[in-house]
């Protein structure tokens, strides 16, 4: 993964880097470990099972991580989501999951 | 300014901070911020951060904290960091992407929050910059703000927030209330001062809660004293009840009793320290009362307040003007059929020109107080060694005159040269002028009064003690010090003449002074018969209204004049030749009859005492009780356990020393107005006054005391114990009955294994 691909991804790539002291390598390395990254799964499973309770906890700690690291296309639905989730709105979520899902598989690939 | 504060800061080592967040990925962002200016530590939930914070809270600078978290969340952690008192000044910033839990988080104590996605790297060390520089500021301030042994407000601290208070509260009716723990003093020395320190810091705390935050503020001034300052309204009884019960339940069972002056709805033209000093008047017109605690600022001590305020503002001019007229009252020697004049004191009265004469008792203890009684003092010695100078030159004749010196005077580095350099000025022998020294003055400070005293007689001067009776002046101190005469305080006068005629104390009081071999001077004397029997007593001078009030040095000049006139003719007759023969046979009977009566009084006063221990024997005992307000007494017999065991280890040597060394720790560890007496071989009893059955536990506590100094004797010493029994006169007792009572409840002492103090 490179710069330019996670530029071609959609990322605010300057702004990650910047957060990151200005190192682009070191915030390569960072976004590398989203690939590992288990709250997807957890976020998944919860909304599949109905635990909204623990969706929301898994989604808010995406949402700091992707933020952080200005992944937008999947911080934008995880975000959306997580505001969701906080008040356990009564709503279908598997829209926003599959979108989620979707710009992670799309992310693995990079 | 504040960039040569920046530098200052960083230049003395990193700061350690911690970061508290469960994702790998947010903490290492932070760390690559943070690396290059702080120590970094990290913690992947909330249970690992309070480890560390625990681990580190002498050094931690700062708390960057996450709020959701596995084990225990952010804003868990926020709370148990902010209801512990240690971590009362380490700062938290609170990481969140969540608008509504900033503001949760600030009430609960955050310092600031950074948002996530975290904004630019500088922005995040600035905010972390300022807020250690803000917590370090708010350390330093606060360890002078607060007091450290109760976290109260410093006094300082406390009249700036009070002022502060009144400028946001100008309608408000306020009131300032002292508060302080009576005898505290006991508590540190018989409990120790650490014990103390918890119980201050105890009442401090029950303050606070008692007084609502946002309506008054506390702080201790000093030692037991606390300061109120809080809006009018307030339940002053429920206040100090809530806090006198700071020593309950404690392992000590040590019961305080508290005492408040209050100055309601403070004149706010006043300064605060103004408004507590009238607090502390109310709180000081308790001293004389063992009922009440509360004492109210009233407009008769405003007055009074006022009258002293004028006076202490005046006294400058009056000086200047010889407003203080210096009065004259004679000393009569009465030991002669006819009584005749021997000396005179010097008394200052204060003509003040608008408000007359004013007596020195309204005065006088002002002027000790504020310490102008140094330049008074010095005016009335210059005076009266100028008017007896005079009197010298005019009439050719003049007596002795005592004048007064102070407490305050005996610390003064230059009085005896200043006394001396009057005496000479005026060309005076230091015996023209006696001085009046209080008792009082003798047993606060002994060694340093007694030098001074010392200095003062190798010069020639002679000293009078003053108010002997009133400074509970121990037998033994009084046979080692250095007086020419002792002057019977008028308290003894008044008792021993007044409703229920008394003489007895007064007895007992010529008896020491003949003990010591110098004259006693009454003061107070009225009338003929009060003369009559003082001389019938062995007192030897006498001083009061019988023979003349105070008077102005013009109407003291007849008493003079007439003594003169008296020397002069028995010299005359002196002139007359006689048998020399019969002259020296009648001064040797006079000599004999002398020793004679010195004899009789040391064999009244060993009458009254134990040879042994030098306690009072089981007659004086009697008699003491006999002469006791029952009512306010508590008898104790006491008497040394295992006293057959010493006897049969260290034979009647060890019971001997035993005893002394009991009659030694009873005598040192009472009270001055108790007395210890020894009844038979080895039991002693104790007379307690001013103590009822409301103060047993006074009474155990203090047994107790005696009891562990005993079991832990000095090297060398065996260990004692005693077992007490006591009976206090406040139930309608008979004195008589009062001794077996406390008899009987040491037998009960006793068969419980001794020890120990059993009350009946």
């Amino acid at each position: 993964m490179t710069i330019e691909d996670l530029k071609e991804y959609g990322a605010n790539v300057q702004e990650g880097i910047d957060r990151c002291a200005g190192m682009p390598d070191f915030y390569l390395r960072l976004a590398e470990r989203v690939k590992q990254e288990k709250g997807f799964e957890k976020l998944e499973s919860a909304i599949k099972e109905k635990r909204l309770k623990d969706g929301f906890e898994a989604a808010h700690a995406l949402k700091g991580v992707l933020g952080n690291l200005a992944l937008t296309p999947m911080y934008e639905p995880i975000r959306e989501i997580t505001e969701l989730l906080r008040v356990e709105t009564d709503t279908d979520y598997m829209p926003l999951l599959n979108e989620i899902l979707e710009q992670k598989r799309k992310f693995d690939l990079l | 300014m504040d960039s040569m504060k920046n530098t200052f800061l960083t230049s003395y080592g990193k700061r350690l901070v911690l970061v508290a967040d469960d994702e790998p990925v947010n903490r290492e962002i932070l760390s690559s911020v943070l690396k290059d200016r702080y120590d970094v530590l990290f913690a992947e939930d909330g249970r690992k951060a309070l480890e560390l914070i625990e681990e580190h809270r002498n050094v931690l600078s700062l708390v960057l904290l996450d709020i959701l978290m596995p084990e225990l969340s952010g804003k868990e952690v926020l709370s148990a960091l902010r209801s512990d008192a240690r971590y009362r000044y380490l700062p938290v910033i609170v990481l969140t992407s969540d608008e509504d839990s900033e503001v949760e988080c600030l009430n609960l104590g955050a310092s600031d929050f950074i948002t996530k996605p975290y904004p630019k790297a500088d922005i995040i060390l600035a905010r972390i910059q300022r807020i250690i520089e803000l917590s370090e500021d708010r350390r330093i301030i606060s360890s002078t703000e607060r007091d450290q042994i109760t976290g109260l407000y410093t006094r300082d601290y406390f009249y700036r927030y009070a002022e502060d208070f009144d400028v946001h509260h100008r309608d408000v009716e306020m009131d300032a209330i002292i508060v302080d723990i009576s005898h505290f003093r006991m508590i540190n020395e018989r409990f120790g001062s650490r014990y103390g320190d918890q119980l201050l810091g105890r009442v401090g705390r029950r303050l606070r809660e008692v007084i609502d935050e946002g309506r008054g503020i506390v702080c201790r001034r000093e030692a037991d004293v606390f300061l109120i300052y809080c809006e009018h309204g307030m339940d002053y009884a429920h206040i100090l009840e809530y806090a006198s019960q700071a020593g309950e339940g404690d392992e000590k069972e040590c019961r305080i009793r508290l005492r408040m002056g209050v100055y309601a709805r403070v004149d706010k033209k006043l300064d605060l320290p103004r408004r507590f000093d009238r607090a502390q008047i109310a709180a000081e017109s308790l001293r004389s009362s063992v009922t009440n605690v509360i004492g109210m600022y009233d407009d008769a001590m405003h007055e009074k307040e006022l009258f002293e305020t004028q006076l202490v503002e005046e006294f400058d001019q009056a000086v200047r003007e010889e407003q203080f007229a210096v009065y004259f009252q004679p000393k009569f020697d009465i030991r002669t059929s006819v009584p005749v004049l021997s000396s005179a004191e010097a008394l200052v009265r204060w003509i003040h020109p608008e408000l007359g004469l004013i007596p020195p008792f309204r005065f006088i203890p002002l002027f000790e107080e504020t310490g102008l009684i140094q330049t008074l003092d010095h005016y009335i010695w210059t005076h009266t060694a100028r008017k007896i100078r005079e009197w010298k030159d005019r009439l050719g004749f003049c007596v002795p005159v005592s004048v007064n010196v102070s407490r305050i005077d005996m610390y003064d580095p230059h009085f005896v040269d200043t006394i001396l350099e009057i005496v000479k000025e005026n060309g005076l022998e230091p015996a023209e002028l006696l001085l009046e020294i209080t008792e009082s003055a003798y047993t606060e400070d002994s060694g340093q009064i007694i030098e001074v005293v010392n200095q003062l007689r190798n010069l020639g001067f002679r000293i009078e003690m003053d108010d002997f009776g009133t400074g509970y002046s121990s037998l033994n101190m009084i046979s080692e010090l250095p007086i020419d005469a002792l002057k019977l305080d008028m308290q003894f006068i008044r008792n021993a003449f007044g409703e229920h005629r008394d003489t007895w104390m007064l007895e007992v009081i010529i008896d020491i002074a003949s003990y010591m071999h110098v004259p006693t001077i009454a003061e107070g004397v009225e009338t003929e018969e009060q003369m009559l029997s003082l001389r019938e007593l062995g007192c030897d001078i006498v001083q009061g209204y019988y023979f003349s009030k105070p008077v102005p040095a013009e109407e003291f000049e007849p008493f003079l004049i007439e003594r003169k006139q008296q020397l002069e003719s028995s010299a005359d007759q002196e002139r007359i030749p006689f048998d020399s023969k019969l002259k020296i046979v009648q001064a040797t009977e006079k000599k004999k009859a002398r020793n004679e009566l010195k004899e009789q009084h040391r064999r009244l006063l060993d009458s009254y005492y134990d040879p042994q221990t030098g306690l009072y024997n089981e007659t004086v005992f009697e008699l003491l009780l006999e002469n006791t307000d029952l009512a306010h007494v508590a008898v104790l017999a006491m008497e040394i356990d295992g006293l057959d065991e010493i006897r049969q280890k260290q034979g009647e040597e060890g019971v001997r020393e035993a005893v002394n060394t009991v009659a030694d720790a009873l005598r040192k560890n009472f009270r001055s107005v108790d007395s210890v007496c020894r009844m038979g071989d080895h039991t002693f009893a104790v007379i307690m006054t001013r103590a009822d059955s409301s103060l047993k536990q006074v009474v155990i506590h203090k047994v107790r005391y005696v009891n562990c100094l005993l079991k832990h004797p000095e090297e060398g010493k065996a260990p004692l114990t005693l077992s007490t029994g006591a009976a206090f006169g406040d139930g309608g007792k008979e004195a008589e009955s009062l001794f077996p009572d406390a008899c009987a409840a040491l037998k009960r002492a006793r068969e419980k294994g001794g020890s120990r103090c059993e009350i009946l």
